[in-house]
């Protein structure tokens, strides 16, 4: 699949639309998945996938073919997700990446697993999570959400989170971290799993992170 | 506790993520801690549900329209630039005369100081002669026999 790709690059280079409609058509909706939970909004995510597939193609000449173009496709969506969510909302503070004692307190871990059973791909609840993962993903702050759809739509490892977003291996670890700690509890939340042990996180959360104080100020101004 | 603080952000590694130092940890930190085991459990039962839930919702959207959208605003780099790019030789081609003419142009006039005032006229005679006009006089340039 990854030669054709770069065939096509190397037609759509050589002025040949066909080719590029071909590459478009290939990716377009995983660009927009990725740009979806990015920047939370169905038209919006049209938008920027759609600069997305305008700015490759205005620098294919550029295209080295060192990584593979859909590498370079999803670098270039998260650029301008990324830049999008900066300009509606820019950030007024860091939000704290590292992992402190109160963050690793028992939260109500553990009962996703058990409800959702050995057999989760079959499960009505799975389903119902699914279906509550955009409005989840929506109480995240934009770095928490950017890291989770990077790394699980995507599938990036570490390393290429850490070149993608340019922070250290570490605060790779921490972010995710982080983001699926809140992404849990939202959906214990959904689920009515939420437990004492769950609300009690999310109000300590909310209590302690400046990273939650953002979140906070989001959910004030959407 | 403390160790869960070191330990928890590892949870939900790759392969080859880690240093061989870290995995020996891990493995040991998750064998002696029931929050850990908890929190790895339901990374495990929850995973691609991110994936699964923003690629249903991308393929429940009618793209119909999304690639004529793009490709309409790539059209006109498309159509001025790819078509340069596509056909190097016709375009080479059809520049050659202005290119020639303007080298011509520059050639005389820094050639020296008389022919810095020399007014120039470049015109064709038939297909093989060409006549410049020069302040000296007329240059007269003969195509070589058999050209066309």
């Amino acid at each position: 699949v990854e030669a054709d790709d770069l065939a096509l690059v190397s037609r759509a280079r050589a002025g040949e639309t066909e080719a590029f409609r071909t590459l478009v058509v290939r990716f377009q909706r995983k660009v927009y998945a990725v740009a979806l939970g990015i920047v939370k909004d169905p038209d919006l995510a049209w938008d920027v996938a759609q600069e997305a597939f305008v700015r490759v193609h205005e620098r294919l000449s550029t295209f080295e073919g060192k990584s593979a173009f859909s590498t370079w496709l999803f670098r270039v969506t998260t650029h301008v997700a990324i830049d999008v969510v900066r300009r509606e909302r820019p950030s007024r503070r860091e939000a704290v990446e590292d992992v402190r004692e109160a963050d690793v307190a028992e939260a109500g871990e553990g009962i996703l697993s058990t409800s959702l059973g050995n057999d989760p791909g079959e499960n009505a609840l799975r389903r119902e999570l699914a279906a509550e993962i955009e409005r989840a993903l929506g109480t995240l702050s934009p770095e928490h959400r950017t890291i989770l759809v990077l790394r699980e739509v995507e599938g990036l490892s570490y390393e290429e989170l850490s070149e993608r977003l340019e922070i250290p291996k570490g605060t790779v670890m921490s972010r995710l971290f982080h983001a699926r700690k809140r992404m849990q509890a939202a959906l214990r939340e959904y689920a009515g799993l939420a437990g004492v042990g769950a609300e009690g996180a999310v109000g300590a959360e909310g209590r302690a992170r400046a990273g939650e104080a953002e979140d906070g100020a989001e959910d004030g101004g959407a | 506790m403390k160790d869960c603080v070191r330990y928890a952000p590892m949870i939900g590694s790759r392969e080859g993520e880690l240093a061989p130092g870290e995995v020996r940890g891990l493995v040991e930190h998750l064998a002696g801690c029931p929050a850990c085991r908890a929190r790895a459990a339901d990374l495990a039962a929850t995973e691609g549900l991110v994936a699964e839930a923003l690629l249903a919702r991308a393929a429940a959207r009618d793209f119909a329209p999304f690639v004529d959208q793009v490709m309409a605003r790539i059209a006109p780099r498309a159509g001025v630039l790819g078509w340069l790019r596509a056909h190097r030789r016709a375009a080479a081609a059809m520049l050659a005369p202005a290119l020639a003419a303007a080298a011509l142009i520059v050639y005389v006039s820094t050639g020296g100081e008389r022919a810095q005032v020399a007014s120039l006229e470049l015109s064709a005679e038939g297909e093989a002669t060409t006549v410049i006009q020069t302040a000296d006089g007329p240059i007269v340039l003969l195509a070589p026999e058999g050209s066309s």
